[in-house]
């Protein structure tokens, strides 16, 4: 196999009817009175918004804007909004700071300077947010990850990533951006950096250490059993680079999955308990 | 045996696990294809019940003869018609061994069954988990022609599809319930082995979403010359009403002889190396 950008190539007209089918479909079953989506205005959350309402309509989406002081930036929001009026869908702006700044009051051993571990309750308290719509207007949480930051675990737990449906997770970051360009988005918009917003000016692709376009190679390669070897000389990458997107991509696997327990009786939940999915 | 028939592809979407309403659906779209003059309504694999069922398959499975396929072979009495469809099969002498099974019945009653004699066990599928494998192929000589039948992941296996055309079978059923990832090999595999048996192929996919995924329809009538006769919608439901015309057949086993050249001496070679791999 050539390991080279068209292997990332889709047939974005047929993807995009793939996944407007299944959200729609999901909603039908599910019995639900439409989708809550938290818009951060970065082009996945924003491809999750235009595929929501054109698969629902846009009457039916909610986009939640959910900014806090620390990173707060008015360009991503004016990008959510020129997105929810251009797809037609809703949008309210809560800001969470003084939800935050409660947080960080009230919790006895709260390390201001540990980044991550605040940066994480911002996406825990976003996924409450979500939530409370979602319970209180009969709606279901859309979420937003990608394949690429879902196999590399560049999410919070149980953050950013809790959601009923994942549409875009099946596809690379390259591939949401191209996808968002066949829906209408502006170049500008579809290849924006991405940013998880827990802290100001932080960057995807500085944190990961490697541009989304050779990471996404290196995972097609690994998700097709490719050698880091291969990949490495196919790509003209080192070697060690490839190896530690592999190492990251294994050991968080437990972001993925529902906590672990002992065998101990006949069936057990999330080891040998298979059961449909059901939504209605 | 008529010369010709009319088939008609019943390409449903099924509720999972309600066998309530899917057999309600199957009555209804046979009622539809008689109004059509249809002989033979094909429905897709596990149409009864949906295909993506894990552990509630044991609640689902049913012996056959059983009281789904009583009900199918009255409606195939009230409508004259032939019916086959798909459902998990309760093996009569154990509790839980199930089968993937292909059920035929016709206006006089139960006619026979296919079981699924290659169970997927990769990617999305994890048949072998579940289902014991069929170790018989079929064909039927019935009213509307003789009928061989086998069911989706069977297709990619040439000897299956072979021995039911060897068995007399002029007229191969493939039941299916093929996500869309895999439409290309189905829409190849289709026309390659009504192509290289001489014998019509009528191939009926599930439509419709389970648990994320998504069933791409495209139902089909190939010709023994692999030309492709009818064809459903992708994705959607659909019911298409075509026509089998025996006659074809014999100009097209003098066109593509396939069946005069076998050569019976390499299928010990084929049986050796494959025990060996």
């Amino acid at each position: 196999m050539k390991l080279t950008a068209p292997v990332l190539e889709l047939e974005l007209a047929e993807v995009e009817k793939r996944i407007r089918r299944f959200i729609k479909e999901y909603i039908e079953n599910a019995g639900a009175d439409g989708i809550v989506l938290g818009m951060s205005g970065g082009i996945d959350s924003g491809t999750v918004a235009a595929l929501s309402s054109l698969s629902i309509g846009g009457d039916k989406v909610i986009g939640l804007m959910l900014p806090e002081k620390e990173t707060y930036n008015s360009k991503d929001i004016n990008d959510a909004k020129f997105v929810a009026e251009k797809f037609g869908l809703k949008t309210q702006i809560c800001d969470i700071t003084p939800v935050l700044e409660n947080f960080y009051k009230t919790i006895p051993i709260f390390d201001q300077a540990d980044k991550i571990c605040k940066g994480n309750i911002k996406a825990r308290t976003r996924m409450i947010y979500l939530y409370y719509y979602a319970n209180k207007l009969n709606k279901i949480v859309c979420g937003s990850s990608d394949k690429s930051e879902t196999m590399m675990g560049y999410f919070t737990k149980w953050g950013d990533v809790a959601a009923d449906i994942s549409p875009l997770m099946d596809l690379y970051k390259t591939q949401v951006r191209k996808l968002a360009k066949h829906l209408g988005f502006p170049t500008e918009l579809a290849e924006k950096p991405s940013t998880p917003a827990l802290w100001p000016e932080q960057l995807a692709e500085t944190e990961l250490g490697v541009k989304y376009e050779t990471l996404d190679l290196i995972l097609y390669g690994l998700e097709r059993f490719m050698t880091t070897e291969e990949i490495a000389q196919q790509l003209s990458v080192q070697k060690p680079l490839v190896e530690k997107v592999k190492n990251r991509w294994l050991s968080v696997e437990h972001k993925r999955r529902l906590p672990l327990t002992p065998k101990l009786e006949y069936r057990t939940v999330g080891t040998d308990f298979r059961l449909p999915r059901h939504t209605y | 045996m008529k010369e010709k028939i009319k088939l008609a592809l019943a390409q449903i979407s099924s509720k999972r696990e309600n066998k309530k309403e899917n057999l309600r659906k199957i009555e209804k779209f046979t009622m539809k294809a008689k109004e059509q003059a249809a002989d033979l309504v094909i429905f897709p694999e596990l149409s009864l019940t949906g295909y993506v069922l894990h552990d509630q398959i044991y609640e689902l499975a049913e012996i056959i003869p059983g009281p789904s396929t009583k009900r199918i072979e009255g409606l195939a009495k009230k409508t004259g018609t032939h019916i086959i469809f798909g459902m998990p099969e309760l093996s009569e002498k154990t509790e839980a061994t199930i089968f993937n099974t292909a059920v035929f019945v016709g206006p006089n009653g139960f006619i026979g069954k296919f079981r699924k004699m290659y169970l997927p066990t990769h990617s999305v599928f994890e048949e072998k988990r579940y289902f014991r494998p069929g170790y018989q192929t079929a064909a039927f000589n019935t009213p509307v022609g003789n009928v061989g039948i086998f069911i989706c992941y069977d297709i990619f296996f040439p000897e299956v599809c072979r021995l039911t055309r060897l068995k007399g079978a002029e007229l191969i059923v493939c039941i299916s319930a093929s996500p869309a990832v895999r439409r290309n090999y189905f829409e190849i595999l289709t026309a390659a082995r009504a192509l290289e048996n001489t014998a019509f192929l009528a191939y009926v996919n599930l439509a419709g979403v389970e648990d994320g995924l998504q069933f791409w329809g495209g139902s089909r009538l190939v010709s023994p010359t692999g030309a492709l006769l009818a064809k459903a919608k992708y994705d959607e439901e659909d019911l298409v009403i075509c026509e089998v015309d025996y006659r074809d057949i014999r100009p097209a086993e003098t066109f593509i002889p396939t069946l005069r050249d076998l050569r019976p001496e390499f299928f010990e070679k084929l049986k050796k190396h494959s025990e060996t791999l």
